[in-house]
């Protein structure tokens, strides 16, 4: 299975965009490609593998994070179990979340808005907003496919994470 | 129409999720240094508290009203959050694997807040119709995003300026959420009924 990798960037370049950065933990290494983990933050934005309040999104999907594995070019020569520095860019963050959530949630709401108004039923708007929910996830799906054409949604390899350093969303 | 845009207000500014209601404080805390994050958190949010809230008028209205099954509520609510937030992941990990790892660290935290379950309980107090609960949801659900973002964009300026090391982090955030909720505290002189 060819698995499409964007090619690294300089870090250092000043004229880069403003990059979201984030933890991550190689689980993995084959070949040219380093397989990495996401390091869970809690709600209260520490880590969850310093067992802060335990609040670690129990039972949910993407607490399992080796769902969230993704893999960079290993061109930094990167060992198994090294924590390193991924960065996405700051818009592409803004796209990719108005894309996942903000879009279907307006379809879904302008559907229900013209059901009210044209037959001002519970259960014709209910229905009219699940099929809007449908179009906009489809819609959703649609963007998604874009961005990642153009290779936005990758995450990028910065620098190993330090011994102390803490795995906050920053 | 004016019915409406008065809920919505009152939910979104009046009276606010976190400012007034205290309700989402620790994400409000943890997830605001940065406007992107804070962004995104919001959005996230925003999605899961209004699908949640239209899912728990329905079972409220067809279920546990007419069953004379009301002490069941708190416990059927918290399923049905977790029931939606688990759909938005799976379906956002369907839609979009990339979408799915680049916001994923954004799902677990909504489960813990209690924000969710906040709204979804102030919806059965109010004894609304459907359009009326899911249009307050969405407010409510707004305003708290609204509130994340200023927020953010202050400990954004206050990470540059020069503050007292005892007042340094969390106790700078804390008197700068305080006043915040002060400033909100002007939109009580709105009358929304």
């Amino acid at each position: 299975m060819s698995i499409d990798v964007p090619a690294p960037e300089d870090s250092t370049d000043p004229l880069q965009p403003e990059l979201v950065e984030g933890l991550a933990r190689v689980v993995a290494v084959e070949g040219r490609l380093a397989w990495l983990e996401p390091e869970q933050t809690t709600s209260c934005g520490g880590c969850a593998a310093s067992g802060l309040c335990g609040a670690k999104g129990i039972g949910t999907t993407a607490s399992r994070l080796e769902m969230r594995r993704f893999p960079l070019v290993n061109d930094a020569h990167l060992a198994v179990g090294e924590r390193v520095v991924v960065g996405v860019d700051a818009r592409a963050l803004l796209k990719a979340s108005g894309t996942a959530y903000a879009l279907p949630l307006g379809i879904m709401l302008g559907a229900g808005g013209v059901a009210q108004w044209i037959a001002g039923s519970d259960g014709i708007t209910m229905a009219t907003m699940l099929a809007g929910l449908g179009v906009g996830l489809l819609a959703a799906r649609w963007g998604a496919r874009w961005l990642g054409a153009r290779g936005q949604l990758a995450p990028r390899f910065l620098r190993r994470a330090s011994a102390g350093e803490t795995c906050r969303i920053e | 129409m004016q019915e409406y845009i008065l809920l919505m207000v009152g939910a979104a500014l009046v009276n606010n999720v976190i400012l007034a209601r205290f309700l989402g404080l620790c994400s409000f805390m943890g997830v605001t240094t940065r406007i992107d994050t804070a962004i995104g958190m919001g959005l996230a949010t925003t999605f899961v508290i209004t699908v949640s809230s239209m899912a728990n008028w329905a079972v409220e209205h067809y279920l546990l009203v007419p069953y004379g099954l009301g002490y069941l509520r708190t416990v059927t609510f918290i399923l049905v959050i977790a029931g939606a937030v688990q759909f938005t992941e799976m379906t956002v990990r369907k839609v979009s694997p990339p979408l799915f790892q680049m916001l994923g660290i954004y799902l677990p935290l909504i489960t813990t807040n209690c924000a969710v379950l906040g709204v979804a309980l102030l919806l059965v107090e109010g004894k609304m119709t459907f359009i009326a609960a899911t249009l307050f949801a969405f407010a409510s659900s707004l305003g708290y995003s609204l509130v994340m973002v200023i927020f953010a964009g202050l400990r954004e300026r206050l990470a540059l300026a020069e503050v007292p090391p005892l007042f340094a982090g969390p106790p700078i955030g804390f008197i700068v959420a305080s006043l915040l909720a002060l400033a909100f505290l002007g939109f009580s002189g709105i009358s929304t009924t």
